[in-house]
């Protein structure tokens, strides 16, 4: 007989404990040896009725509780009357304080024993311990903090929906516009009769479509006008010589922010919604998306992209903060104002170029770089210039006679931006910078050298060189450029080991005490920098794992949307940390809008004394978000 | 501490050892000014073959330790006894020890110097622990040769010294955990009766810092008054 000796068994009592431990979640999905682990490092403790088993007071919280039996109720104080309010109640085989304890910070709510109460308890190593070994435990840890997040964003929705009076939000599916049935015409229809049809339904466009109901164009009052100023043709031209051709195609699931930025990016004030063959289904203007939000978006890109003066450019900067002003006000989400600044940027950019180009061509194809937070399409209200040109050398001509000819070029469009709001770099890093004017060939080679023999001094240029975009010219030398940096980067694990170590290197503001770090600033008042403290960390660790993953993408909401779909992070997590990362933004943004009223110059730095609790507690979550981010990273690369 | 007695159980398998020293074992604490709250104490319980000091032998120990309010786990002791010679055949339906658990237990020898050497000489608590002391002293003393008194303070003692109106119905340890609502996962199993009795003992110390009872020695003075409290009550 092979019986198991006792004495390798497992005492009675850590059995018994172990036997409790798996009628409850999330216990009962974990593995033994981790329930062996647990049982063997627990502590039973008693609390008589009315005993406080946590409080506030203590600090931050070191141990891990299960209730074995009686209850546990929190307690919160209401300021005014001073009189207790029961706001949960934890009963047995349940668990506290996850939030608290996974934050390293004091509980805020005082527990209480509900009767004569058991609890089981680790400390926080054994605690720490399994959380990294125990897929199911961590789960449920995690759950159970970020359901708190997903409360916090609750409020804010409803705080957002109420002030905006309505459910129309920019997440809306076009579908749930009132799509009128758009009126059609074939184009062979003279502009005479297709005129005549619009007045007779009192619309502003009609639809050019083929036998199949596949828009071929569309015309629209707006044509008519330029048609009959400019004596393009006369009143019985067929329609379809004189229509716009491939108009701007979305299909119903898309949402009206979508829809809203192609309208911006190509100054269309309508749109055809189409069904999965390409059918026309309906028609979204301008009108019907901003009716309600009274947000001129479309209308301000325009201006943008036709003003014909530097002077003009300047001025609508101000109808730019305006806007975002009424988007925030109408609860609009921070990764898309952010998205609308970006955009209208680079229509001021896109204009101030070809201003220049139509005063003083340099005769030169060249493509317009931005790099960094325009790069990575995040910029706010306060922004810096971060541009570069990659050119091609005509045949015939160096480089540096090329040079020759854009750098002065690019010193005027610097300048401009410059008056436009776009502070020139302290850095240089600037497209009349020499060093940041070259060939694709060039450009190759600078990379080379960034990777290959990188430094920690190119590294501090990693957040700005290595998020870059087009947004003016032709973007194909871009994309070749990058599929040759992104392989090498992948192939140079000591490149990625590097740019983690330097991801890390900036921690989210929080003490160990969970409490919020402060930037020294002559005993001013409490200051966080959430851009450098708040973001950066997110965009960082973010960007390591997009390079190494080759996920092409600049802007860190769309590399943690790809990380997640190639399975590099959890989906759990990306969404976790993208919320985190908007939230923080938000709060941002925000503050920005309240300095530029008071009229105060912009800074990206806050006291959280300022913010309401809410804020404070969205923004210290958020930052506990970032440390696990990157924890990731210290895991990943063995930090 | 379970690490401890894996390490100890494997030298004893090697051989290499004849286990703790005798010359050294720990000297029994007397309860003075160490404080309830923080100092460590011992809650024990014994499996017998019967229910007579003078015949019957200890084949299960079973004990946890008490420190700072709290049954701390990773500091228990859970041990079968080797007597294969022992009579069980009275008490195995109780404690549910057979012959052949009985033949695969320890060393009593080896079993009681490291019980001993756990016990580091804390006060031992049991509930009625006349009889566990009785039992424990006689094989320490038939065993080990070993004497010395350590100090004892009887649970069954303590609870109704501070739940005077507890409506328990009796005064045994069912009685006690029923009035506190415990589960007691392997009744008769020494160590599990060890725990119970340690959850009880986790009650009386709660109550006894409200009592203002602060270190053994209130204690100790605490039972005396009750003792003769309970004494006045019977005489009068």
């Amino acid at each position: 007989m092979t019986a198991v000796p006792q004495d390798s068994e497992r005492p009675q009592n850590t059995r018994a404990i172990m036997t409790f431990l798996r009628e409850h979640s999330p216990f009962s999905n974990m593995d033994d040896s981790h329930l062996a682990h647990f049982a063997e490092h627990a502590s039973l403790r008693f609390f008589a009725d009315g005993d406080v088993v946590l409080s506030p007071e203590d600090g931050p919280v070191r141990r891990f509780y299960i209730v074995k039996q009686g209850r546990i109720r929190g307690e919160r104080s209401r300021d005014k009357d001073g009189e207790t309010q029961t706001t949960f109640e934890i009963s047995q085989g349940e668990c506290f304080p996850l939030a608290a304890l996974i934050g390293e910070r004091p509980t805020r709510t005082l527990h209480r024993a509900s009767g004569d109460t058991f609890c089981l308890s680790i400390e926080h190593d054994t605690f720490v311990k399994l959380f990294s070994q125990s897929d199911p435990f961590r789960d449920f840890c995690l759950r159970g903090v970020s359901s708190l997040l997903d409360q916090v964003n609750q409020r804010i929705q409803t705080g957002a929906m109420a002030s905006m009076g309505s459910s129309n939000s920019l997440d809306t599916p076009l579908e749930r516009y009132a799509i009128r049935n758009p009126i059609v015409c074939s184009p062979d229809l003279p502009v005479r009769k297709a005129v005549a049809r619009m007045h007779e339904n009192n619309v502003g466009s009609i639809v050019i479509t083929d036998d199949g109901r596949h828009p071929t164009g569309i015309f629209t009052l707006r044509d008519l006008r330029t048609m009959v100023a400019e004596e393009k043709g006369p009143l019985d031209t067929p329609i379809g010589q004189v229509m716009t051709r491939n108009p701007c195609c979305l299909t119903a699931q898309a949402d009206a922010f979508e829809a809203a930025m192609l309208m911006a990016e190509h100054h269309f004030a309508h749109i055809c919604v189409v069904d999965d063959e390409k059918r026309l289904i309906g028609m979204v203007s301008e009108r019907d998306l901003f009716s309600l939000q009274r947000v001129d978006l479309v209308n301000l890109a325009r201006t943008i992209g036709t003003a014909s003066h530097l002077r003009t450019l300047v001025s609508l900067r101000t109808d730019v903060s305006r806007l975002v002003d009424s988007m925030l006000a109408h609860g609009a989400d921070s990764g898309q104002v952010v998205k609308i600044i970006t955009t209208l940027n680079d229509v001021t950019v896109r204009r101030v170029l070809e201003l220049n180009i139509k005063k003083n061509d340099p005769g030169i194809p060249f493509t317009w770089l931005t790099f960094g937070s325009e790069g990575r399409q995040e910029q706010t209200l306060l922004t810096d210039q971060d541009n570069g040109i990659l050119f091609e050398t005509p045949e015939g001509m160096t480089e540096d006679q090329v040079r020759e000819k854009l750098l002065p070029f690019a010193e005027t469009v610097n300048k401009e931006l410059a008056e436009c709001g776009f502070t020139l770099c302290k850095g240089n890093i600037m497209a009349s910078n020499p060093k940041l004017c070259l060939s694709g060939r060039e450009w190759d080679e600078w990379f080379i050298r960034f990777i290959d023999a990188s430094t920690p001094q190119n590294l501090v240029y990693s957040s700005i060189f290595l998020d870059m975009r087009s947004v003016f010219g032709p973007r194909e030398p871009l994309e070749e450029l990058l599929d040759k940096v992104l392989s090498r980067i992948r192939k140079n694990a000591l490149f990625q080991k590097m740019l983690a170590g330097n991801a890390i290197q900036r921690k989210p503001p929080l003490t160990m005490f969970r409490n919020f770090r402060y930037v020294e600033d002559d005993g001013k008042k409490h200051n966080l920098d959430l851009k450098r403290q708040g973001l950066a960390p997110f965009v960082e660790a973010v960007r390591v794992f997009a390079l190494a993953n080759g996920v092409g993408e600049a802007n860190t909401l769309e590399r943690m949307r790809k990380l997640a779909e190639k399975g590099v992070f959890d989906p759990k997590d990306a969404n976790a940390w993208q919320e985190a990362y908007s939230l923080i933004q938000a709060i941002r943004m925000r503050a920005h809008q309240e300095m530029l009223e008071r009229d105060e110059p912009l800074s990206n730095y806050i006291d959280p004394d300022d913010l309401n609790p809410l804020d404070r507690r969205i923004l210290r979550e958020s930052f506990r978000q970032a440390q696990r981010l990157q924890q990731k990273l210290e895991v990943t690369y063995q930090l | 501490m379970l690490e401890q007695i894996k390490d100890w159980i494997e030298r004893l398998r090697a051989g290499t050892t004849g286990g703790p020293d005798r010359e050294h074992l720990p000297t029994p604490k007397t309860a003075g000014d160490q404080r309830l709250s923080e100092c460590r104490l011992i809650v024990l319980d014994l499996e017998t073959t019967g229910l007579n000091a003078a015949k019957d032998e200890v084949i299960a120990i079973g004990a946890v330790a008490i420190r700072k309010n709290a049954i701390v786990m990773d500091d228990q002791f859970d041990l079968i006894l080797r007597r294969p010679e022992l009579d069980i055949s009275e008490t195995v339906l109780i404690h549910g020890i057979g012959p052949e658990a009985l033949t695969r237990g320890h060393e009593t020898e080896d079993a009681l110097l490291h019980l001993l050497e756990w016990m580091n000489g804390d006060p031992i608590l049991a509930y009625h622990s006349a009889f566990d002391q009785k039992f424990l002293e006689k094989a320490l003393k038939q065993t080990l040769g070993y004497t010395q008194p350590h100090t004892w303070i009887d649970v069954a003692e303590m609870l109704p010294a501070f739940f005077p109106d507890a409506q328990t119905g009796g005064h045994g340890l069912d009685n006690w955990a029923d009035f506190f609502g415990l589960e007691v996962s392997a009744r008769h199993h020494a160590a599990a009766d060890a725990m119970a009795t340690a959850e009880l003992t986790l009650a009386v110390i709660n109550k006894a810092k409200k009592n203002d009872v602060i270190t053994l020695k209130d204690l100790n003075g605490k039972l005396k008054y009750y003792r003769q409290l309970k004494n006045m009550h019977r005489h009068s």
